[in-house]
């Protein structure tokens, strides 16, 4: 019988950001790549993505930031993630981040971050190299 | 985590040990199961609520509905949400949770979207166990949303007390030229995104298509309600139905007659599911599943011949006489 | 600066980069399609071009059906509006970023909505607070407005506020109030609301933006200021956002015509003669990489539109058959690889944007794709339209292009695969219904995808990104423009003041009498003007309004109507 596991992942957008064509592609491009995305859509706080990671048992956030917000919402998210105790999620950003804050935001915890353009390859490959299962 | 202290964290309403269980079941990891004998009993009182129906008719809206009014009345509730895998890459995209995302903060509720893995059934092979689980962790409600294909609005049927079949006046022709079957497991019909042009003609079709089915049970008529999820329109009745039909299982036999199809479900998947797994478990390694489909793929063997062969190794006789238990006489002279 | 110094700093390695791009350009095949997939031959000679067509569907600049540019001497009559958008930070900073384009040499102020106005929620709202001032700017009360317009003579400049959602009617009542205070005439003001609300439902504010309350209040400023604002363009529809989701250049006009036509529809069941509104309507056009599908694009869309207006709805005023549109060069074909290749396309793009006969320009700032445009790109989009307006000659003739072989060949190809697409909407049941069931939405989803595929798969190419890619530059050129967190705090304060000072009971008694209106159905814009005097904010009026029209007062469902 083939093994199950699947690398569950949970798309979301944070805040007011409505704008989510980044988001709904990279769910689907996670999808065909073999993985369940769950898609939670826009107007999240980071409780939310949290609390939805709990319930899904998820591998993986994914946080599409579109809007400058990225600086502030990240801590909040990282801060619930360790709240949680959730420290074995692999934590994904994307978007329009400029690439100063790519090292800033690295250090508040993410575990990497794909900036609007990039290819869908690298973060096929990241997602599955990385994600701890 | 040891399986008793397991149980006991789930039993206790440990979210995050509910919900690694639920992966544990789905990659159907051997501590499951020893979970699972422990949180078995006490279950099997909670509501049940399977909610099908095809594409787009608004299932997770009205779900989102369902949970409000539920939780109004002070029950708690689990929910699973089945979306299908992709047959090709294996991949999900699981997006009933998006609509019904208000009921993220409230603590009463718990939602699980899980892809149906391959599972021909439209539902989740995990879906049955998960449902306990979900009851083992406190949940007084259990609602199952599944993929509406066609085939598997018979499945749900068979494991929870009330299915709720949801059609949309857009429907047109097609509730006629509907499969019987689909119309023979919804014990509340619901119409829904009644705001739409149509809502009359598709209540007369819907009226007759039901009056020339055989009634599923005896004593219960399937009502047609009108809804609107959307705009939280209907929702009052359907509720009123759905306590209907469940005091319509206490009087009667009808919740007795429901667990003993529960059982049957569970334990006949349950069983076929162990049977196959042992016996590709046996033939693991020794190359024998290849070269038989080698030998059938050139026509070098039937394929019923080929079963008889593998099936004699692990079972002593041969499978054109019954299979009896080992410790049994042969029956007959 | 700090940016990286390039690798091929010698001759040789300069000679061998060199090398590898004629390999690379010799090895693909030469491409037959248009950026969205429109065949075209390897050369169009006069056989493309049959003589007659020009009396029928070219004609010349200024004539019906307007293919070739809806003023006879075009850009020789007028250079298009140079305007850049801003909005950044609290209506003070606004404000004085305004001033330094005006200096610099702007002719038309543009600012633009934040994202908790575009919602409509004030900026006290408890999921405003972290995103005030991000993208744009936030106007709450009277007091916000005042800020935003102080100094600036409303009577002598061009005013283009981009709200595009249904809070645009608060907008147009805000600006109005302000203007009224300070002793114009509203007929005198020049400018433009972008009032779209139907389209950006796609863009991310569906809470905000319900179909029939869109197509209310889009309406609803429409009238208003046909009524009251002469000079005032009451609704740019946004093909831009549209395109910015991934959509072809047809889709782009097909979609957004039909929803224009949602509007235009609404006029004319409220009784107005086609003729009385619509010589303001105007466009917003995005303009992408396949710089001639561009050019043919705008030719076609302004055909259609003719047509559409004199045959389908029976105008008689060509100022009601004109095609008026703005273009954005499309942020979208950014990336923030090699951020200096912006420029180039937004250049590209711009010349397109004037080739094809554009009334006003807006350039991308090339550091789009990261944050909002800095000081610097500001400035540089504003040089590169000036470079295009003042150095190439490309403005000394109307319709340039017009007459060429391919360039006709290819407006006429357009034109038939706008016609297609807006052929399937009528297949789906029009374009109420397309929206309604989601089919729009999920056509949206599938292009994304697709322009997602074809990068990966190299069915199109983006430079620095899936071609000539180098490592990552490790700094933005010029800076990225950060948002000083206490111009929010300064503006959170301000609306908690004023909620405090004014007269509740004459807050209350307008408030009320808007919520009225809009039950019973009447224009709600004179309402709101007076509300808005009396201190009540954004929120409070888009609440009072959705209320009556049976939706919640906030549409994220956190607050309660204070009323």
């Amino acid at each position: 019988m083939k093994r199950d596991k699947k690398i569950r992942v949970v798309v979301s957008k944070v805040g007011l950001d409505g704008h989510d064509r980044g988001a709904k592609v990279i769910s689907s491009l996670l999808r065909e790549a073999g993985m369940e995305v769950i898609y939670l859509g826009m107007y999240q706080m980071p409780s939310d993505i949290i609390k939805a990671a709990i319930d899904e048992d998820a591998d993986v956030i994914g946080v599409s930031y579109l809007s400058g917000e990225h600086l502030i919402y990240t801590p909040q998210i990282v801060d619930e993630m360790k709240k949680a105790n959730l420290d074995h999620v692999l934590f994904v950003a994307g978007g329009v981040i400029p690439v100063e804050d790519i090292s800033t935001l690295k250090k508040m915890g993410v575990d990497e971050v794909f900036v609007a353009g990039s290819l869908t390859e690298p973060i096929v490959k990241f997602v599955k190299d990385n994600v701890r299962v | 985590m040891e399986a008793k202290e397991w149980a006991l964290k789930v039993r206790r309403g440990d979210r995050k040990a509910a919900s690694k269980l639920i992966s544990a079941i789905e990659n159907k990891e051997k501590i499951a199961r020893n979970v699972l004998k422990l949180l078995f009993y006490g279950t099997g009182k909670a509501v049940s609520l399977g909610i099908t129906g095809p594409a787009g008719v608004g299932k997770s809206c009205l779900v989102s509905c369902l949970i409000t009014a539920f939780r109004k009345k002070g029950k708690t509730v689990g929910v699973i949400a089945v979306d299908p895998s992709s047959p090709f890459t294996g991949g999900a995209f699981l997006g009933d949770r998006v609509r019904m995302m208000s009921h993220t903060r409230d603590d009463g509720v718990y939602m699980r979207s899980m892809a149906t893995r391959g599972y021909l059934g439209g539902l989740a092979r995990s879906t049955l166990d998960t449902m306990r689980v979900l009851e083992a962790m406190g949940k007084q409600v259990v609602m199952v949303e599944t993929v509406g294909t066609g085939q598997d609005e018979i499945e749900i049927a068979q494991i929870v007390q009330t299915c709720l079949l949801v059609l949309t006046p857009d429907m047109g022709d097609d509730i006629q030229a509907m499969k019987s079957g689909i119309m023979e497991i919804g014990n509340i019909i619901v119409l829904n995104k009644t705001d739409l042009p149509g809502k009359e003609k598709a209540l007369l079709d819907l009226e007759t298509a039901l009056r020339f089915r055989s009634p599923a049970e005896e004593g219960w008529s399937t009502p047609i309600v009108s809804t609107s999820a959307s705009k939280g329109e209907g929702i009052e009745e359907l509720m009123n139905e759905i306590e209907k039909h469940q005091a319509y299982l206490r009087t009667g036999e009808g919740l007795s007659k429901f667990a003993f199809k529960r059982a049957e479900k569970e334990g006949a998947v349950l069983l076929k599911d162990e049977i196959e797994r042992a016996i590709f478990h046996g033939l693991k390694g020794t190359g024998l599943r290849r070269r038989y489909l080698e030998k059938i793929a050139g026509g070098e063997i039937d394929p019923y011949s080929a079963v008889e062969e593998v099936l004699s190794r692990f079972i002593k006789d041969s499978p054109q006489e019954s299979i009896r238990p080992l410790n049994q006489k042969k029956a007959g002279g | 600066m700090g940016v990286k110094k390039h690798p091929a700093s010698t001759n040789q390695e300069s000679s061998m980069i060199w090398e590898k791009y004629l390999d690379a350009y010799y090895e693909r095949s030469k491409s037959t399609l248009t950026w969205s997939g429109l065949e075209v031959k390897e050369v169009y000679t006069p056989d493309d071009l049959p003589k007659e067509k020009y009396q029928t569907d070219i004609s010349d600049p200024g004539d019906y059906p307007f293919t070739r540019g809806i003023h006879r001497n075009m850009f020789r009559g007028r250079y298009w509006t140079r305007r850049e958008v801003i909005g950044m930070g609290s209506p003070q900073d606004t404000h004085d970023r305004l001033k330094l384009l005006v200096d610099e040499g702007g002719s038309g102020l543009n600012t633009i909505a934040d994202i908790p106005y575009e919602m409509g929620l004030d900026a006290d709202h408890p999921w405003a607070q972290n995103e005030v001032g991000l993208t744009g700017v936030c106007i709450t009360d009277l007091n916000d407005m005042e800020t935003l317009t102080a100094g600036i003579p409303l009577d002598k400049v061009s005013w283009s506020l981009i709200t595009a959602s249904t809070a645009a009617s608060v907008t147009m009542a805000q600006y109005a109030a302000v203007a009224k205070k300070r002793g114009y005439d509203l007929k005198d003001l020049r400018g433009s609301v972008q009032n779209d609300p139907v389209h950006f439902r796609y863009c991310g504010f569906k809470p905000a933006c319900p179909l029939d309350l869109s197509i209310k209040l889009g309406a609803d400023v429409i009238e208003f200021c046909t009524n009251q604002m002469p000079l005032w363009y009451y609704t740019t529809v946004n093909l831009y956002d549209l395109r910015e989701q991934g959509l072809t250049a047809p889709q782009e006009v097909a979609f957004g015509f039909l929803i224009a036509r949602l509007y235009v529809d609404e006029m004319i069941r409220r009784g107005y003669a086609i003729d009385m509104f619509a010589p303001r309507f105007t466009f917003y056009v995005s303009c992408h990489m396949d710089f001639f599908e561009e050019i043919a694009k705008i030719r076609a869309a302004r055909r259609i539109w003719a047509r559409l207006m004199k045959e389908h709805y029976g105008a008689k005023q060509p100022a009601s058959q004109k095609f008026r549109f703005a273009v954005h060069t499309a942020g979208c074909s950014l990336v923030p690889q090699q951020p200096l290749n912006n420029i180039v396309r937004i250049a590209y793009q711009a010349m397109a944007a004037v080739l094809g006969g554009v009334q006003s320009l807006h350039c991308c700032s090339y550091n789009e794709p990261v944050c909002l445009p800095t000081e610097n790109g500001h400035t540089q989009a504003l040089r590169t339209q000036q470079i295009l307006a003042y150095e190439t000659g490309v403005t000394n003739v109307a319709d340039p292009l017009g007459g060429s072989y391919y360039i006709e060949n290819l407006t006429d190809q357009l034109e038939d695969a706008i016609y297609k697409v807006i052929d399937e909407v009528e297949q789906v049941g029009g374009m109420y219904e397309a929206i309604r069931t989601e089919w729009l939405d999920r056509k949206f989803e599938k292009e994304a995808l697709s322009r997602q595929k074809e990068l990966d798969e190299r069915d199109k190419i983006v430079v620095g990104v899936n071609m000539f890619a180098t490592p990552m530059e490790e700094k933005t050129p010029f800076g990225v423009q950060r948002i000083p967190s206490k111009s929010a705090r300064m503006q959170i304060e301000s609306v908690t003041r004023n909620k405090k000072r004014r007269d509740a009971l004459v807050w209350k008694e307008r408030i009320l009498a808007l919520k009225e209106a809009a039950m019973e159905k009447k224009n709600v814009i004179p309402y709101m003007i007076e509300a808005t005097y009396a201190g009540a904010t954004t929120g409070e009026m888009m609440g009072a309004v959705r209320l009556a029209m049976g939706y919640s007062y906030d549409p994220l469902n956190i607050l309660e109507a204070p009323f």
